[in-house]
C-alpha cells in the first residue's frame, strides 16, 4: 500500500479535537457527590447517601470476588476486589458527581450522583 | 492497495505473512503486559501497541485477514487473562480494525500515521467501552472522557511505531 504520510492538517484536526473534547467532558463542573449508586449486571444494589454519613462504612458486597466498598463523607472507593485486574481499586476515591468506579469481571459498578433532593439533571424517556 | 498490486503474492505467501503479523501482535501484547502499568494511565488503559500489526493488516492485507488477527489477539488476551479480556479484546479490536479499513481504503485516506493510530485507539477504546457497558451496566460510560483523553497520546505512540516499522513490513510482503 502506498505510505501514508506522518502528519497532515486532518490528523493534527483529530487531535486537537479529541483532546479538547475530553478537556471539556472532564473540567465540566459538576456537583458534590450526594448518591453512590451500586450496582450489579444493571440491577442496582445499594444506593449510598454520602452527606449524610459521618464516618466511613465499608460494605462487604460478596461474591465470588469478595467485593467491599468504603464510603465516608463525601466519598465512596472500591477498598478490595479479589479480581485479577484490579482495575477498580486502583481507580481510587470517587467524589464527584458522575463520577464512575467499575468492577468488570464482578460486574459491580459504582457511580455517584449529585443533587440530592433537587431537581433532575436531565430527563428521558 | 491489498495483494493485487502484489503480482507475487500467493495464497501461501499471503497465509505466511499474515502468521507473521499475528506473531508481532502477540510479542507486542506479551511486551506491553511485562511492562509495569504506568501510573499517568488511568486505571485499566493500556498502550494497545499490538493494535499496529491490525491496523498494517486491514491496509495491506485487506478485512478478512486483520479481523482473524484480532480475533487471534483477542484468543491470545483471553487464554493468558480470562473471558473477560477475551470479550474487551475482541470488540476493541474488531472496531478498530473495521475503522483502519474503512479509513485506508486505497482512494481516500483522510490520514497519516498519526491520525490513523488515533483513530485506532479510539475505536478501540469505544469498542470495549461497548462491552463494559453491556457487562457491568451504564455507569461504565463514565471512563469515558478517560478513554477519549488517554487514547490520544497511545494512538500517537502506535502510530509513530507503525510508521517506523512500515518499510520493514512492506519489504517483508513485497519481497519476491
Amino acid at each position: 500500500m502506498k505510505r501514508p504520510a506522518l502528519l497532515g492538517r486532518a490528523d493534527l484536526a483529530l487531535i486537537l479535537l479529541a483532546l479538547g473534547a475530553a478537556a471539556v467532558w472532564l473540567l465540566w463542573p459538576r456537583a458534590d457527590a450526594c448518591t453512590a449508586v451500586v450496582e450489579q449486571d444493571g440491577v442496582e444494589l445499594a444506593r449510598v447517601d454520602l452527606s449524610s454519613l459521618a464516618e466511613e462504612e465499608v460494605l462487604n458486597l460478596g461474591g465470588p470476588y469478595r467485593v467491599r466498598l468504603r464510603a465516608g463523607p463525601g466519598f465512596i472507593e472500591f477498598l478490595s476486589s479479589d479480581c485479577p485486574d484490579q482495575v477498580c481499586v486502583r481507580t481510587g476515591r470517587l467524589t464527584r458527581a458522575g463520577e464512575t468506579a467499575v468492577c468488570l469481571p464482578a460486574r459491580i459498578s459504582v457511580r455517584l450522583e449529585g443533587g440530592a433532593g433537587g431537581g433532575t439533571d436531565a430527563v428521558t424517556g | 492497495m491489498p495483494l493485487r498490486d502484489n503480482p507475487q503474492g500467493g495464497a501461501a505467501r499471503r497465509a505466511a505473512f499474515c502468521g507473521m503479523l499475528g506473531a508481532l501482535a502477540l510479542a507486542l501484547s506479551a511486551l506491553e503486559g511485562a511492562l509495569p502499568p504506568l501510573p499517568a494511565l488511568p486505571p485499566g488503559a493500556k498502550l494497545g501497541l499490538s493494535n499496529l500489526a491490525t491496523m498494517y493488516a486491514a491496509g495491506a492485507l485487506g478485512l478478512g485477514p486483520a479481523l482473524l488477527l484480532a480475533l487471534a489477539k483477542a484468543l491470545f488476551a483471553g487464554m493468558t487473562r480470562g473471558a473477560v479480556a477475551f470479550a474487551m479484546s475482541l470488540s476493541g479490536g474488531a472496531l478498530s480494525t473495521l475503522a483502519m479499513w474503512i479509513l485506508l481504503r486505497p482512494r481516500r485516506r483522510p490520514f497519516g500515521f498519526l491520525g490513523l493510530g488515533v483513530c485506532g485507539a479510539l475505536a478501540h477504546n469505544a469498542g470495549q467501552l461497548c462491552t463494559a457497558v453491556f457487562l457491568a451496566g451504564p455507569a461504565a460510560a463514565g471512563y469515558a472522557p478517560w478513554l477519549l483523553l488517554f487514547g490520544v497520546p497511545s494512538g500517537i505512540l502506535t502510530g509513530l511505531l507503525l510508521r517506523a516499522l512500515y518499510p520493514l513490513l512492506e519489504k517483508l510482503r513485497t519481497r519476491p
